[in-house]
């Protein structure tokens, strides 16, 4: 019954032709953009992990913008800019509670990177040394506070710099913490 | 009913490690597969390079999708398709650039030496005919496709598919049988009746 089927469905016998081998294997290329492919996908997954970290960020600025910080302030022993700030900034009404809105935050900005700098201060006495990719990453992030607070000389009551010096001051919190985390677990495993 | 050179089961553990991304997985569903997906590219275009292009991007093309085969039909015939979908595409796309050549043939044998030349006057007829005629005379006689699928691959209706089928079946069988002869094992009056003895 399957020979007669056979021979209907291909009178010429085509079939008898023998399979052809490519002049190439094909594989390599196939590989190569399956292999880019990955990478790309890859870098778009710590790309959306970057977007979303900060999202989340800017989300807690926001919610320390819109509720200014109660309790005490630590004071950082600088005591550089932020406690500068009221004298240079003369009539801007600092602390004042009636102040116009860009005034109070940033009134908020300077308590805020206050605050950071105490913390980064307790941070740094409680850790050991960075490692050395963390070390360089610290390094430049000092710098370039260093260079913000240089502009801040300049132009005290500028909130993008503030702005900018308490997201400087946070990526070196993160770092702190992460590190503390690892002598943490370390500890723990012991 | 014909058995497609495509029909090789894949099994569970490597079709889901390939949906993962692995690669060792992939490439060893393109090692199974390689041969007769090469071979239908090339019956259908014709010239070594496009089919080895085609080739590729079909299976680029699957392991990119493969997540979106459901396992409700073997895997062989998802793949068999896209080869073939893509091979009348680039079909359409491009015209013939290069003649088939014999050279994968060889005889080891005294015996095979006529086998051997049957199967290159038969490569050669296919060669000669348009390439839609080729195209479905292959799918239907070889893959197994019916005209349906086939008018839908071409986008056409399956009166297309049969009138071609009809007319490339003609004229393979004048270009065979020559002058004066009929092709083994078919009937006087064009019918078919046994095929060529391979």
């Amino acid at each position: 019954m399957k020979q007669p089927m056979q021979k209907k469905q291909d009178p010429l016998n085509l079939q008898s032709l023998p399979l052809v081998s490519p002049p190439r294997d094909g594989w390599p290329v196939i590989e190569a953009v399956l292999r880019r492919e990955q990478r790309r996908r890859t870098a778009l997954r710590y790309a959306g992990g970057a977007l979303a970290l900060a999202a989340s960020v800017t989300l807690a600025l926001g919610l320390v913008l819109q509720r200014p910080l109660s309790g005490p302030v630590e004071p950082a022993p600088e005591q550089s800019l932020a406690q500068a700030l009221p004298s240079t900034q003369g009539q801007s009404g600092v602390v004042d509670g009636g102040a116009a809105p860009e005034t109070e935050t940033l009134n908020v900005m300077i308590a805020l990177s206050q605050r950071l700098e105490g913390r980064l201060r307790a941070l740094r006495s409680g850790t050991g040394d960075l490692p050395a990719r963390a070390l360089v990453y610290q390094v430049e992030l000092e710098d370039l506070v260093a260079q913000v607070d240089e502009e801040l000389s300049r132009r005290p009551d500028s909130l993008p710099l503030w702005s900018q010096r308490v997201s400087l001051l946070m990526d070196l919190d993160r770092l702190y913490e992460n590190r503390l985390r690892r002598e943490y677990r370390q500890v723990a495993s012991l | 009913m014909t058995q497609s050179p495509f029909d090789i089961e894949v099994d569970q553990i490597t079709l889901a490690q390939a949906r993962r991304g692995s690669l060792p997985a992939c490439e060893r569903i393109f090692r199974w597969f390689q041969q007769p997906a090469y071979s239908v590219a090339l019956r259908i275009c014709q010239c070594p390079d496009t089919a080895q292009e085609v080739t590729q991007e079909a299976f680029i093309t699957v392991f990119r999708k493969l997540r979106q085969y459901r396992g409700d039909a073997p895997f062989w015939g998802w793949l068999r398709r896209v080869v073939v979908n893509h091979a009348i595409s680039t079909l359409r796309r491009s015209p013939r650039a290069q003649e088939l050549e014999f050279q994968d043939y060889h005889a080891s044998s005294h015996g095979q030496q006529e086998q051997l030349g049957l199967a290159m006057d038969l490569e050669a007829a296919l060669a000669s005919l348009g390439d839609e005629d080729r195209a479905v005379v292959w799918l239907h006689d070889v893959e197994g496709y019916g005209h349906k699928e086939i008018a839908e691959m071409f986008g056409k209706t399956e009166s297309f598919s049969k009138t071609r089928l009809s007319r490339a079946r003609a004229r393979l069988r004048s270009l065979l049988e020559g002058p004066g002869e009929s092709i083994p094992g078919e009937a006087p009056g064009g019918k078919a009746a046994g095929g060529i003895a391979p």
